[in-house]
């Protein structure tokens, strides 16, 4: 995972990013969470959106959970665009994330929408060589409210094949949005603590024990069996863009560093999308029902065109934020 | 097994004498260039280090939030533009501007600056450095006695702890 450890700041800093179809409620969620937070530990809900109130990039906000451990813990959490059109910003968004919440739509005639966000899920972390398994997950029945709401045991049957944390919410409300908020740093956190036993570096105050691997048990409200958060990000980031480093001498004697540890990968599970080879090139789903050729033409100045809208519109934000416009 | 210059490699973890070095070269770049303010973000968001003054509001978070998307976003129009990157972005305000500049694939250096400086100054300095950044962070740590650089036992655990305090409040 991909957070950041700042030792001469003091600081822990984790990214969490809240997913799923559109108009699930993943804006209504970091909006409860804005307005919940005490205002001295959270910043300004920022948010890149169309003029009809559609999220185009990302909602932003940050909040800081005080000194924890000697270090001060920052959470930094994103919503993406929901709506399929989207995909390209989707997937920068998800660049970088220390878990996930999947919030799904409990009405009834939104089943088919989670099935395929959770799958576009699957198939844009496959792009980074990462996979369900790899991060942290919880995943948010919203919409609880509703008269004809889908029953819980059926949503799990549709999407939740992993048994990931599920909570129920009705986010416009603000009810189950705290819950679910902490049920995923808590996960993410604690996959640190994974990480540091399961690469056997040992802690502060520790000797090393050879060969101790301890069996890993998840807090509640985690479903009853182990949990491993194999991480693949040293793999992820072979196969991405990092370029390669000049050999130099290592001092490989340094261990009381949090340390990632490349594992064998899980094997898939039921409903799984495989992860695919390096060397593969993810196609993307097309819209339409021109020729191929003209497809991908008219779907690569799509993409372009929103990447474009994304970007100006993150720049005029930025600025704003600055103070400069 | 992952090595501690791996991690570096990819900016994970910072140190102290990391941040001490960088903190350096960033208020070197502040002097010759008469810029505000130097920032060092890494592409997925988070703040590494910041210098200078002059914006005593500044929502650091959200900046760094705002810089990363948007260099995101313009990495995926460039390759998709059929080029490599655009490494530098410049914005121009009324007053302040600000200049983003790739460096190798995980850092992001933001300059602010007003127009007591030139953006041609503040370009000249900045390749400068880009390079001293990248040879703070090539260096491998060096260990010393009694060092704190390393998470407490059970930093999950206090985690939970510390968010049923925060959402009972």
């Amino acid at each position: 995972m991909p957070l950041q450890i700042n030792f001469g700041l003091k600081t822990v800093s984790c990214k969490i990013v809240y997913y799923g179809p559109g108009l699930s409620g993943k804006t209504t969620n970091i909006q409860m969470i804005h307005d919940q937070m005490p205002g001295d530990r959270r910043g300004e809900l920022t948010s890149i959106k169309t003029k009809g109130d559609r999220t185009l990039f990302f909602d932003f906000m940050a909040f800081d959970l005080g000194k924890v451990a000697g270090m001060d813990t920052r959470f930094q959490i994103y919503t993406v665009p929901g709506q399929v059109f989207y995909n390209a910003t989707r997937k920068l968004v998800l660049q970088g994330a220390d878990g996930i919440v999947f919030v799904a739509d409990s009405a009834p005639d939104r089943l088919q929408a989670n099935v395929d966000s959770w799958r576009n899920l699957q198939e844009n972390l496959a792009e980074r060589h990462l996979s369900l398994h790899d991060l942290p997950v919880v995943i948010q029945w919203n919409k609880r409210d509703l008269p004809d709401a889908v029953p819980t045991d059926e949503l799990h049957h549709s999407i939740n094949v992993n048994g990931a944390p599920t909570f129920e919410a009705v986010a416009f409300r603000g009810e189950g949005v705290l819950n679910t908020l902490k049920g995923i740093c808590t996960l993410v956190c604690k996959s640190i603590d994974v990480s540091r036993h399961k690469s056997g570096v040992p802690l502060r105050g520790e000797t090393e024990a050879a060969g101790a691997v301890p069996a890993l048990v998840a807090s509640q409200p985690v479903a009853a069996r182990e949990m491993r958060f194999v991480s693949r990000r040293m793999s992820a980031f072979g196969a991405a863009s990092v370029p390669q480093a000049p050999v130099m001498a290592v001092d490989e004697a340094r261990t009381d560093a949090v340390e990632v540890r490349q594992l064998s990968p899980v094997s898939p599970g039921i409903g799984d999308v495989p992860t695919p080879p390096r060397t593969a090139r993810r196609v993307d789903t097309f819209v339409g029902t021109a020729p191929r050729k003209h497809r991908r033409s008219v779907r690569r100045k799509v993409v372009v065109a929103a990447a474009a809208i994304a970007a100006a519109a993150g720049a005029a934000l930025l600025l704003h934020a600055l103070g400069i416009l | 097994m992952s090595s501690d210059a791996d991690l570096k490699k990819v900016r994970m973890v910072y140190y102290a004498e990391d941040t001490e070095a960088l903190e350096q070269v960033l208020d070197r770049l502040l002097d010759l260039s008469r810029a505000k303010r130097a920032l060092l973000i890494d592409v997925e968001g988070h703040m590494v280090c910041s210098r200078g003054g002059g914006l005593d509001d500044l929502d650091i978070e959200s900046v760094s939030a705002l810089v990363a998307g948007t260099f995101a976003a313009t990495k995926e129009t460039a390759r998709l533009l059929g080029q490599e990157e655009f490494s530098v972005l410049f914005h121009q305000g009324e007053k302040d501007s600000i200049q983003l500049t790739l460096m190798d694939d995980r850092l992001l250096l933001g300059i602010i600056f007003d127009d007591s400086t030139t953006i041609g100054m503040v370009r000249l300095y900045a390749k400068e450095t880009a390079r001293k950044v990248q040879e703070v962070l090539s260096r491998p740590h060096q260990e010393t006695a009694g060092e704190s650089d390393a998470l407490g036992e059970g930093f999950g655990e206090s985690v939970e702890q510390s968010l049923d305090n925060l959402f009972s409040e």
